[in-house]
C-alpha cells in the first residue's frame, strides 16, 4: 500500500511525542509554585489572557489567504501536465493565464480598497 | 472482507444527515455554517465513492469545484456574520427579526 | 470495492463520532476542532478510494484554510462564551427536525442497498488511471480539455468571491454603526 510510509510517520510521531510527555510528567521532579504555573509568555509576567477580541483587519487577511490559497489549489494539475502540451497547443497555457488575469483583477481591486493596508 | 458501495455511500448520508440535523436544532450561526460544511463535504465524498464505482473522474472534477463553492460560501458567509454582529452584539439566529436596522 | 476494511471503519467512526460532537459542543471554538478531525477523517478515506489530489486539496483547503477563517471569527467576535441554545425552547421543532433527519436517513439506506448500480463501468478504472500517469495527471488533462469551462468559471466565482467578502467586512473601524 502506497499510504504505508504515513502511517509509519503518523505512528512515530504520535509515540514519541506520547512518551516524551509521559516520560516527563513520570521522571521529572515537581515543585510547583503560582509562577510557574502562570501561561509562559516569553519569559515576561503574562498580560491579559488570549480571549480579547482580535481586529477585523486580521480577518480580512485570512479571508484574502483563503481565496487565494484556492486559486493555488488549481496550480497544482497545470504544474504536472503543462510540460506535455508546451510545444504541441499553447491553448493550456492560454487558459492558465485567462484564469490567473480574472483573479488578478480581485487582487487590484483589493489592493485599490486598501484592504491590505495595516494603519 | 470487502467494502461494499452502499457502505461508503451510507456513511456519506450520515454525515449529510448529522449536518441536517445540525442546521436545524442549533440557533448559534457559526455552528449552522460549520453543518453546513459537514454536508458538502460528505457530498463531495458521494461523489468521489461514485467516481471510482463508474470508471469517471467527472465526479472527482466536480468536488473540486465544490471546494471551491465552499470556500466563496464561507469567506463571503463569515463576512456576514461580521456585519450581523456588528449590528446585533450576538450570534443568535433568533436575534434576526428585522426587516430593517 | 477492494479497500482496506480497517482503515475505512476506522475513518467513518471516527468521522461520525466528530460530527456529532460538531453539532453539539456548547462552545463553537470546541465544535471547530472537532470539525478539523472530521475533515482529516475525509481526507483518509479520499486516499483510500484513490483520490490522491482530493485528499491533499482537503487538507490544504478545508483543514487549512477554512478552518483558520472559522477560528479567526471566533476570536475576533469573543464569540467563545458557550451558547447555550440547545435549551428547552422549540423542543418540539428540533425533536421533530431529528425525527425527520432519521427518517430520511433510513429511506436513504434502504435506496442504496435496494438498487444497485445499473450504469456499466466507464473507461478510467484505478488500474488504467496509474497506467495513464496516475490521479493527478489524469485529473489535469480532464481539467484542461474537457471541464474548461467550469475552470474558468472558477475563477469568477472566486472573484465574485473577493469582492463580496472586502465590500462586506471592510467597513471603517470607529466609523458609527450602519455606515459604509
Amino acid at each position: 500500500m502506497s499510504y504505508l510510509p504515513v502511517l509509519i510517520l503518523v505512528v512515530i510521531a504520535i509515540a514519541l511525542g506520547g512518551a516524551i510527555q509521559i516520560l516527563s510528567h513520570v521522571l521529572g521532579p515537581k515543585f510547583p509554585n503560582p509562577m510557574k504555573n502562570s501561561p509562559f509568555e516569553c519569559g515576561m509576567p503574562p498580560l491579559g489572557d488570549a480571549r480579547h477580541r482580535f481586529s477585523v483587519r486580521f480577518y480580512l487577511v485570512a479571508i484574502l489567504f483563503l481565496l487565494f490559497d484556492v486559486e493555488a489549489v488549481f496550480f497544482f494539475p497545470f504544474a504536472v501536465t503543462f510540460r506535455e502540451y508546451l510545444g504541441i497547443n499553447m491553448f493550456m497555457v492560454l487558459e492558465m493565464a485567462v484564469f490567473v488575469g480574472i483573479l488578478l483583477v480581485g487582487y487590484f481591486y483589493v489592493l485599490r480598497k486598501g484592504a491590505l493596508e495595516w494603519d | 472482507m470487502r467494502i461494499e458501495p452502499w457502505v461508503v455511500l451510507t456513511f456519506c448520508s450520515i454525515i449529510f444527515f448529522i449536518g441536517l440535523a445540525g442546521v436545524l436544532i442549533r440557533r448559534n450561526i457559526l455552528i449552522i455554517l460549520m453543518s453546513v460544511e459537514l454536508m458538502l463535504n460528505a457530498v463531495n465524498l458521494t461523489f468521489v465513492t461514485f467516481s471510482r464505482q463508474l470508471g469517471h473522474l467527472g465526479g472527482q472534477m466536480s468536488v473540486f469545484f465544490i471546494i471551491t463553492v465552499a470556500a466563496a460560501e464561507s469567506a463571503v458567509g463569515l463576512g456576514l456574520v461580521i456585519a450581523m454582529f456588528r449590528t446585533l452584539r450576538s450570534v443568535d439566529t433568533d436575534q434576526i427579526q428585522l426587516l430593517r436596522e | 470495492m477492494d479497500i482496506s476494511p480497517v482503515f475505512f471503519y476506522l475513518f467513518a467512526g471516527l468521522a461520525i463520532a466528530f460530527s456529532v460532537l460538531v453539532v453539539l459542543k456548547k462552545s463553537p471554538v470546541a465544535s471547530a476542532f472537532c470539525l478539523v478531525v472530521v475533515f482529516f477523517m475525509f481526507a483518509g478515506i479520499y486516499a483510500l478510494l484513490d483520490a490522491h489530489l482530493i485528499a491533499a486539496v482537503q487538507v490544504l483547503v478545508y483543514a487549512g484554510a477554512i478552518m483558520v477563517l472559522f477560528v479567526f471569527v471566533i476570536m475576533l467576535l469573543n464569540a467563545d462564551s458557550p451558547s447555550f441554545d440547545l435549551g428547552r425552547s422549540h423542543l418540539g421543532l428540533r425533536v421533530g427536525a431529528v425525527a425527520a433527519c432519521v427518517v430520511l436517513l433510513g429511506l436513504f439506506v434502504y435506496a442504496f442497498r435496494a438498487s444497485p448500480l445499473q450504469v456499466p463501468p466507464g473507461a478510467l478504472t484505478a488500474a488504467q488511471i496509474d497506467a495513464a500517469g496516475g490521479n493527478t495527471r489524469v485529473i489535469s488533462r480532464l481539467m484542461f480539455s474537457e471541464y474548461i469551462l467550469p475552470f474558468e468559471l472558477t475563477s469568477v466565482l472566486l472573484l465574485a468571491g473577493i469582492v463580496g467578502a472586502v465590500a462586506i467586512a471592510k467597513r471603517k473601524l470607529g466609523a458609527p454603526e450602519g455606515t459604509a
